[in-house]
């Protein structure tokens, strides 16, 4: 089950994200949980795949916003990065930029169902 | 008003438009706290929750990058929108560039992702909404010049502000002064405006003991919005005795609407107008002072305005039926038939067979009644010159003519018209004239009549004794028929006072070398009363109800074939 303390393990800022909650610590719980789910995961890999990179930065753009609002500090780390990349349509290693966020999805995913 | 700024009982609501459901919830928690929330997933879902007319936004909060429809869209939908410009709009975004962007079109304020604490973003809302409510209210001038009240616009961004705070129930009231329009016309502007500074400090005066605030909606009509009460039936007779008396001893006329507000539904302006019909609703009866605003009413509201949208196609499609009801003459051997009365019809394609009762009235107030009076005088016109080649004969027939068509200028010329078209003679179409629409406004009618009477037409004053200023206009005016409103007939054999009444009006009639018209005789001793007054033509059931067209023409065979059987005869 996800707790504050794995949560914190994970890296989030708890403190942030919970004060954000208004402390409601089911509520950020709950909220955490819907996140794994979210389906710009998948649209931008999939624009990232099929080199649309207006859609994956809208995509990014829109996960950066949440991942910010939950505290998932490492996550919203590597997201902005990608967000800022794309933002500047640069050349990168997106895929495996990409790939270590979704991986750590899949951790946080694991995380919830457990 | 001290009251009304601190205490703080109902919410004001705020739209989040964000689609990231983690987004909505987040804020959702963070403003639940001091407000009431509403969500949309995207711009289209927003707009359906802005354009309900019922619900009342203070702020919204805007996420600018959503599918289906993006925040741009909907800040300029909001511009365009007369109701909606005022709500503030925070947007909610990372993009410094489409700050600037949205800057542009209108937007109020930011919030940054990831959000500020929610004490940060709590106190950016509040001061959005309280600067916008500042700014509408600073926006209209605050009082009204004739009544010292406060101004319509003054008063409704007032109200905006006011009722989140509040946490009494309160009403909306609606006081009209009956038939003002006459104190204008017979007194003068100036008098008018003196009486309306005379209810403004009584309305005033009146606020002093309660909670509330008022303004003077339109011309005549007063917006009091007060903590709920029940005495608002003496309520209004105590102000209208004191108006009486601030008038001079003028009997006036005070009526009270009212709505009983439900706390955080709808919109003020809707109260309002839901007030000001329960009150329009008794406008003319009298004796009854105060109103409520009910269901029913609603759904006559709902019903009339289909009328009203109705009536240019039901002319054009002709849903409009003229039927004819006979007249006779009664003074000779046999009863004769002599003309008739055009009686309008409307079978509407939706809603069935409309009595006149319900749209004429309707249509008097709005002045409709000039295009359905219109279309009858042509059918009528029409009618005759058909009846005239198929019979050989000619039969005028009685149109009505509306107070407003006296007041067009145009309106001899308008008949003189139809006339020429069907080449017909005047003394074809009868006009009647109605005498209650005419108090204190008579030079006109006076002029029109003449003028029509010169022209060879005859004036029929109808409802001939309903009115308050009967045998005042009657030396006035010249009129070749007065019909003697049903009301009298109907009671003349049970009621020995209307009985004399009838035959007062019969001899007037006389004295003024008009015929009399009796309408609404049903009974043959009826009749014969009528026939011993000297009364000339009937009309009623017990000849005929009104007919269409064409069996009316089976009338004017019948009486045809009598007519040369009694010549026969001799």
């Amino acid at each position: 089950m996800l707790t504050i303390d794995r949560l914190k393990d994970f890296g989030a800022d708890t403190d942030e994200g919970l004060a954000r909650c208004c402390e409601n610590e089911a509520l950020y719980l709950r909220l955490v949980n819907i996140l794994p789910a979210d389906e710009n995961f998948d649209v931008l890999e999939k624009a990232l795949a099929e080199g649309d990179l207006d859609k994956a930065f809208e995509a990014a753009h829109a996960l950066k916003g949440i991942l910010g609002n939950l505290s998932l500090s490492p996550m919203y780390e590597l997201c902005s990065r990608i967000t800022e990349l794309l933002r500047s349509r640069a050349e990168a290693d997106y895929l495996t930029l990409v790939t270590e966020l979704l991986a750590q999805r899949d951790v946080l995913r694991t995380m919830c169902a457990e | 008003m001290e009251r009304f700024m601190t205490t703080s009982g109902l919410k004001r609501r705020v739209l989040i438009v964000d689609d990231e459901i983690i987004n909505r919830e987040l804020l959702g928690a963070i403003l639940s706290q001091n407000y009431d929330t509403a969500f949309a997933a995207n711009g289209e879902e927003a707009m359906e929750l802005l354009s309900d007319p019922e619900a009342y936004y203070s702020l919204i909060l805007l996420d600018l990058m959503m599918p289906v429809m993006d925040g741009f869209e909907v800040i300029e939908r909001c511009r365009a929108d007369e109701r909606l410009r005022r709500i503030p709009i925070i947007v909610m975004t990372s993009e410094k560039s489409a700050e600037v962007r949205s800057i542009r079109t209108g937007a109020a304020d930011f919030i940054t992702k990831p959000y500020d604490m929610p004490e940060v973003i709590l106190a950016r809302c509040e001061r959005t909404i309280e600067l916008s409510e500042d700014e509408s209210i600073i926006r209209s001038t605050e009082r009204d010049k004739i009544s010292g009240l406060y101004t319509r616009d003054y008063f409704f961004a007032y109200l905006h502000r006011l009722i989140p705070r509040l946490d009494v129930p309160m009403d909306a009231v609606a006081l009209n002064i009956d038939r003002f329009q006459l104190i204008n016309e017979i007194l003068g502007r100036q008098e008018g405006d003196r009486i309306l500074k005379c209810a403004g400090d009584l309305i005033s005066d009146m606020l002093t003991s309660s909670i509330g605030i008022a303004c003077r909606g339109e011309n005549d009509t007063f917006f009091v919005f007060i903590e709920r009460r029940d005495d608002y039936l003496e309520l209004t007779k105590q102000m209208q005795k004191k108006l009486d008396s601030m008038a001079g001893g003028r009997h006036l006329h005070l009526k009270a609407g009212v709505y009983s507000c439900e706390p955080g539904e709808g919109d003020p302006e809707i109260w309002f107008s839901r007030a000001k019909a329960a009150c329009e609703g008794i406008r003319g009866s009298f004796g009854t002072y105060c109103a409520r605003y009910s269901n029913e009413l609603y759904e006559r509201m709902v019903f009339y305005e289909r009328l009203i949208s109705d009536v240019n196609d039901a002319i054009e499609n002709r849903d409009f039926v003229v039927y004819y009801q006979p007249k006779y003459n009664i003074q000779g051997e046999r009863p004769k038939l002599v003309s008739a009365e055009a009686l309008i019809r409307w079978n509407h394609p939706e809603l069935g067979f409309i009595s006149p009762g319900e749209f004429i009235s309707l249509f008097e107030k709005n002045g409709l009644i000039r295009k359905i009076d219109y279309y009858v005088w042509r059918e009528a016109a029409t009618q005759i010159k058909r009846w005239r080649k198929l019979y050989g004969t000619e039969i005028p027939v009685s149109v009505n003519v509306s107070r407003v068509d006296i007041f067009d200028t145009g309106l001899e010329s308008k008949l003189s018209d139809i006339l020429d078209e069907f080449s017909l003679d005047p003394s074809l179409l009868m006009l009647e004239i109605t005498e209650t629409a005419y108090s204190g406004s008579a030079d006109r009618l006076i002029e029109a009549v003449d003028n029509l009477r010169e022209k060879g037409f005859r004036i029929e004053m109808d409802d001939f004794g309903t009115g308050y200023s009967s045998l005042n206009m009657l030396t006035s005016i010249p009129i070749d028929i007065l019909k003697l409103d049903m009301q009298f007939i109907r009671r003349m054999l049970m009621d020995q006072k209307a009985y004399r009444l009838v035959e007062m009006m019969i001899d007037i009639a006389g004295f003024l070398d008009a015929a009399v018209v009796a309408e609404g005789v049903e009974k043959e001793e009826q009749l014969k009363a009528l026939k011993k007054m000297g009364c000339d033509i009937v009309q009623g059931f017990y000849f005929s109800p009104p007919l269409p067209a064409e069996r009316f023409g089976e009338l004017i065979e019948k009486e045809l074939k009598e007519r040369e059987g009694s010549y026969a005869d001799n």
